[in-house]
């Protein structure tokens, strides 16, 4: 419960610290953190306009996209505190809940007709099923170290114990912090800021859509942002009591936004072609965090 | 703290893997050294001081600045270009290296009762079969003694596995090896730099008298 309210109000202002970092390393004055607030809140108060050649699921998928994402941001735990909803295996939920709101997504793009969108949409697809093993090793490999498979326990029964561990985190970390921008489509992977529809991944698949439904979808993204960067927190609470992990959980995320201000600012984005090896090499380091794991548990030595 | 640097030079091997430019390689390189030196330093505290000044004084001086130095000085003196030109994209060389990983590690647990810490064989082991694929899939002699070089670290690491009564034998094998490997690439390639320009395996097959 804790959790979900902590991320949704994250989420308010996750894009506007970005923004600002974007904008003090530039050197620019730049907007308030609280601008993009004010843009969704201006887009709420619109109405959408449907292409003719559309049919019902370009209207239904912004509203299963966004839902998707807070059924998502259900189970994350806070530390030893569940979340709204946790079982056993809630990682696959977690997963694959997030899969259906894309899959929606991508299926409303094609279903515009345009072939930049139907362009975008597959990229989409592809640089997420690269990044899909990464998240599932992951959280395998901490369900193999834990013995538990929901998140709750999962994060709950991880601590640190020998050399090795801190350097599982480390990677665990920038696992997290890359599948979070692939997710969310920025920087290192696609620039949100980009006009040319060619270069473009996430912003095309969302050209049709206006007023309402286009805020819901632009909700979309910090709203994952702040998911991953619960997720992320998660791994440096352990079971701190509550007083600690409140700010453990801000501090992360402020720092996370920051973070992607930062690389937003300062790297380039790779070529199109280059992406899928870059994210495959997440899996790759995700494999080596199952042999840390089973280095752990004495499997293997 | 060993399991560490062994870790991180497991992720080495995937970064040359999907590394574009032959600096990067360098520097891949020289870093391996440094974790070399960790790995050694950490492993071998216990025997006497002259042996272990000799192993640390090799990755410190030969791998991490005197080979990267050489390679560099090499490449500006016969005007190598910068890419590592493969012959197969890099999306390819990462799946197979990580195919490699994951195969030693499986062969590792097929072998009972090994006499030497199963970590050390497997990243022994991936990083001589890397180097060995780096050295059949590149197309450049540069980047053949790069692949070279590569094998002559996962040997050193398998010398490391066997501990505290590591011979001197064993280290004096490898640095004769790194020595001569590059004494015949600053013959060969200043040779072959100056007649042919662009050192390409491809042209050395038609070389005629």
């Amino acid at each position: 419960m804790i959790s979900f309210i902590l991320i949704i109000l994250m989420s308010l202002i996750f894009t506007g610290i970005v923004i600002r970092t974007k904008s003090i390393t530039s050197g620019r004055k730049g907007p308030g953190i609280f601008q993009p607030l004010k843009d969704l809140a201006r887009l709420f108060k619109k109405g959408s306009v449907y292409s003719q050649t559309t049919s019902f699921i370009f209207q239904l998928a912004p509203s299963v996209y966004l839902a998707s994402i807070l059924m998502a941001v259900l189970v994350i735990p806070l530390g030893q505190y569940k979340g709204i909803l946790s079982f056993e295996g809630d990682f696959v939920f977690f997963a694959y809940v997030l899969g259906a709101g894309k899959f929606f997504s991508i299926l409303s793009a094609m279903d515009t007709g345009s072939s930049f969108e139907g362009m975008g949409a597959s990229r989409e697809a592809l640089f997420s099923m690269f990044a899909e093993p990464a998240f599932f090793l992951l959280m395998g490999s901490f369900a193999l170290l834990t013995g538990y498979t929901s998140f709750q326990q999962i994060f709950h029964s991880l601590h640190f114990g020998s050399s090795v561990s801190y350097v599982l985190m480390v990677l665990a970390t920038y696992v997290l912090v890359m599948i979070a921008l692939i997710e969310n489509s920025r920087m290192p992977i696609d620039d949100p800021k980009t006009h040319l529809e060619l270069t473009m991944v996430h912003e095309v698949m969302v050209l049709d859509n206006s007023g309402f439904d286009l805020g819901m979808i632009l909700y979309g993204t910090p709203l994952k942002l702040a998911m991953y960067g619960g997720l992320i927190a998660n791994l440096f609470m352990g079971d701190f009591p509550l007083v600690l992990t409140i700010p453990i959980f801000l501090g992360l995320q402020i720092a996370f936004a920051v973070t992607v201000g930062i690389i937003e600012s300062f790297m380039a984005r790779f070529r199109m072609n280059h992406n899928a090896q870059y994210i495959l090499t997440l899996s790759s380091v995700s494999l080596l965090i199952l042999l840390g794991v089973l280095l752990i548990l004495g499997q293997f030595n | 703290m060993t399991n560490v640097l062994l870790i991180i030079f497991t992720i080495t091997l995937l970064y040359l893997g999907i590394a574009h430019r032959l600096l990067t390689y360098i520097k891949i390189l020289a870093f391996q050294g440094i974790l070399l030196f960790g790995i050694a330093f950490i492993e071998l505290i216990e025997i006497d001081l002259a042996n272990l000044s000799f192993v640390l004084l090799e990755t410190v001086i030969f791998k991490t600045i005197a080979i990267p130095l050489f390679l560099q000085y090499v490449m500006k003196r016969n005007r190598i270009t910068r890419d590592a030109e493969p012959y197969l994209p890099n999306f390819m060389s990462l799946i197979i290296i990580t195919l490699i990983i994951i195969s030693t590690f499986l062969l590792s647990n097929t072998i009972p009762d090994a006499r030497i810490s199963k970590i050390y064989f497997v990243v022994a082991l991936s990083t001589l079969f890397t180097g060995l694929f780096i050295i059949a899939s590149r197309n450049k002699l540069i980047t053949h003694v790069m692949g070279y070089l590569v094998i002559e670290n996962g040997v050193f690491i398998l010398s490391l596995a066997v501990g505290t009564e590591m011979p001197v034998l064993v280290n004096l094998g490898i640095l004769l090896d790194i020595f001569a490997s590059i004494f015949l690439l600053g013959i060969f390639v200043n040779r072959i730099g100056d007649v042919l320009r662009d050192v390409d395996v491809d042209q050395l097959s038609q070389l005629k008298d």
